[in-house]
Order: structure tokens, then sequence, then C-alpha cells
């Protein structure tokens, strides 16, 4: 098939893009169905000892390491 | 007891509740007991599909809260002795559902039919969950464009996750339908190719179904697709359903155009 204008296969392009965006979704959602109850009990535990205002936990994959990122946001004093 | 597949696809409006409707013939036709539930609670469709939207008189909720006996609520439906239907509740909303009574619900049926199969609602919430919670297998149904395939990997997400069978430390069978492919588009590479889409979801395929402008007439009359023994999408149902009730159908490439001087004539006229 010839096309006038030589352009780019959008197809690739589609497939390029879902496979980064779903990566990210897998990796941020619901990697973890337990997610919910841990953040709660990690709120928990570092409440015991200073004021917590929100907490972020994320999977992250590096070079085929995957670690676990906890962000404590603390209440001002 | 008769097993139960959940029809899901996470986006809307891809084409599960058609899926469902033919598939469920489909199964009825080649001899096997077979029962479609509609699950989407205050958006059914199913019945119109199924030309069955004049004979609903008892839902699936009325049953699982007593009110009627599931003989009472179940529909025969003309097309085929092997097949039954149970309509969604139009006037409820979704929460009325819970865990126990749709257990007790699709324990009844899997004692009477070969095949109870569910058709989801869009979307991932509570009336979604609720549908996948007891199924033994599911079909996933995309289309081949990055919004259905990207929702689709996030309602398998859920399915691996709060099923039942999953908790129990089994696991939920997974198959994949893409449908509405356009052979045309695939092949001047404007729209995803299946080889493409199953790299992403990692999901076994179950079948391809082209896009098929019968579709909309089948829907207009109530008549499933699959009726139509000389539709290509009628066709690609067909053998779906076969391969459902165990039939070794080998997979054939929808992607490619039909060739021929005929079609290269007809092509000049469209």
């Amino acid at each position: 098939m010839f096309s006038f204008f030589n352009k780019k296969s959008s197809a690739k392009t589609a497939k390029d893009r879902l496979t980064i965006a779903i990566m990210s979704d897998r990796q941020n959602t619901d990697a973890f169905p337990f997610m919910d109850q841990m953040k709660a009990e990690i709120i928990e535990v570092v409440k015991k000892y200073m004021g917590v205002k929100a907490i972020d936990i994320k999977k992250e994959v590096e070079d085929g390491v995957e670690a676990l990122s906890i962000d404590v946001q603390l209440e001002k004093n | 007891m008769g097993i139960i597949i959940a029809v899901i696809s996470g986006k809307g409006g891809v084409g599960k509740t058609t899926t469902t409707a033919n598939l469920g013939l489909g199964i009825a036709l080649n001899d096997k007991k077979c029962v479609v539930v509609d699950f989407d609670i205050g958006q059914r469709n199913l019945d119109m599909i199924l030309g069955l939207e004049n004979r609903v008189v008892f839902d699936m909720v009325q049953v699982m809260d007593g009110e009627a006996n599931l003989k009472q609520a179940l529909i025969k439906s003309k097309m085929s002795p092997n097949l039954q239907f149970l309509a969604a509740s139009q006037t409820k909303d979704k929460s009325v559902l819970n865990s126990d009574k749709i257990h007790k619900l699709v324990t009844d049926l899997s004692a009477e039919f070969d095949y109870v199969i569910l058709d989801a609602p869009a979307g991932i919430e509570s009336g979604y969950e609720h549908t996948i919670e007891f199924a033994d297998r599911a079909i996933v149904v995309v289309n081949p464009e990055v919004s259905s395939i990207r929702d689709a990997d996030r309602a398998i997400g859920i399915l691996d996750s709060k099923s039942q069978k999953v908790k129990d430390g089994s696991e939920v069978m997974k198959y994949l339908i893409i449908n509405r492919i356009n052979p045309k588009m695939v092949q001047s590479g404007e729209m995803l190719a299946s080889d493409d889409i199953l790299d992403i979801l990692n999901v076994p395929l179950i079948g391809k179904i082209p896009e098929d402008k019968g579709i909309i007439d089948a829907s207009n009359q109530g008549k499933p697709i699959i009726l139509d023994t000389n539709s290509a999408a009628g066709k690609a149902y067909a053998r779906i359903a076969a391969r459902l009730c165990g039939q070794e159908v080998p997979l054939e490439n929808v992607e490619e155009p039909e060739s021929g001087l005929m079609q290269k004539i007809k092509e000049m006229f469209v």
C-alpha cells in the first residue's frame, strides 16, 4: 500500500504509548490489594511519635530492582 | 456444577453485551444448557439484544431478595430451547448487591445450567467487582484501540486480586476477545494488530471478531448476529462458542482482508 505522506504508522505509536501507560498503571495502582490497609497501619505507627499529614506509597522498578517508596508528609509543629 | 463465566471489558461500548448474547446463544446451539445474566443493574440491555424485552416479569434482584423464584424469573429464548435469560433490575441501584446473595444466585444457576454467563457492567466499581466475585473464568472483550486496552488491563488487575478464586489461592482462567477489527486498517498500520494487543495484555486469545455492519441490524431486530451464518462476525462468534464448549477450532486470521477479483471490484465502488 502506498501513502503520499509516508507517515509513521499510528498503530506502532499506539503500542509504544500503551506499553508505557500500562506499565505505570500496574506499578502504581493495584500492585498490592492490601495497599490501603498497609497505609493505614503505617500512619498509626508514625502517629505514635509525630503528627502525620499524608502518606504516599509507590512501587518503583528500576534496572530490574523493585522497591517500595514511602513518602510521609509530617504536620507542621 | 456448571461453569461460571464473567464477560468483562473495563471500558463501556466495546461490545460486551453483544458478545454475551452471541456466545450464550452459540453455546446453547452447541447443545449445552446455558443461562445469560445481565449484571448491569439500572442499565438493562441484554434483554433488547436477545429480543426478550417484552417478556421480563421478574429480575435478578427480586430473585436475590426472595420476591420471586428462579423459575418465575428465568426467560426461555425462542431461538434455542437450551438458552435462558435473567434480567437486570432496571429500577434498583447497584448498592443492593451483596456477596452472600450473589453467591447463592450463581450457585443455584450453576446447579441447573452447564454454562452461567454473567454480563458485567462497564467500569471497575462495585457492580463490576460483584460480577467477577464468584466467576470461574472471565472473557475479556477489547477493541483494538488504546483506551479500551488500558481499561481492560485495570479490570483484569481487579479480577486477579478480588475474585474469590484468587483469594482461595487459585486462579480465574481468562480469555481475550478482540472485537471490531478493521482488517484494512490493520494492514495499513493504522490499527493495532492482535499480536500487539496480546503482547501488552498477556491474556490468551480465544477469538477475533471483524467489524461488521450487520451487528447494528442484529441489535435493531433483537436477533444476535450468530444466527446469520453468512456474516463475518456471526461466524467468528460461532467459532468462539465452539471453543468454549471444548472443541478445537483453529484461529482464523480475520486481519487478512478478503482477496480476489470480486472483492477488488466491490472496493472500487465503496
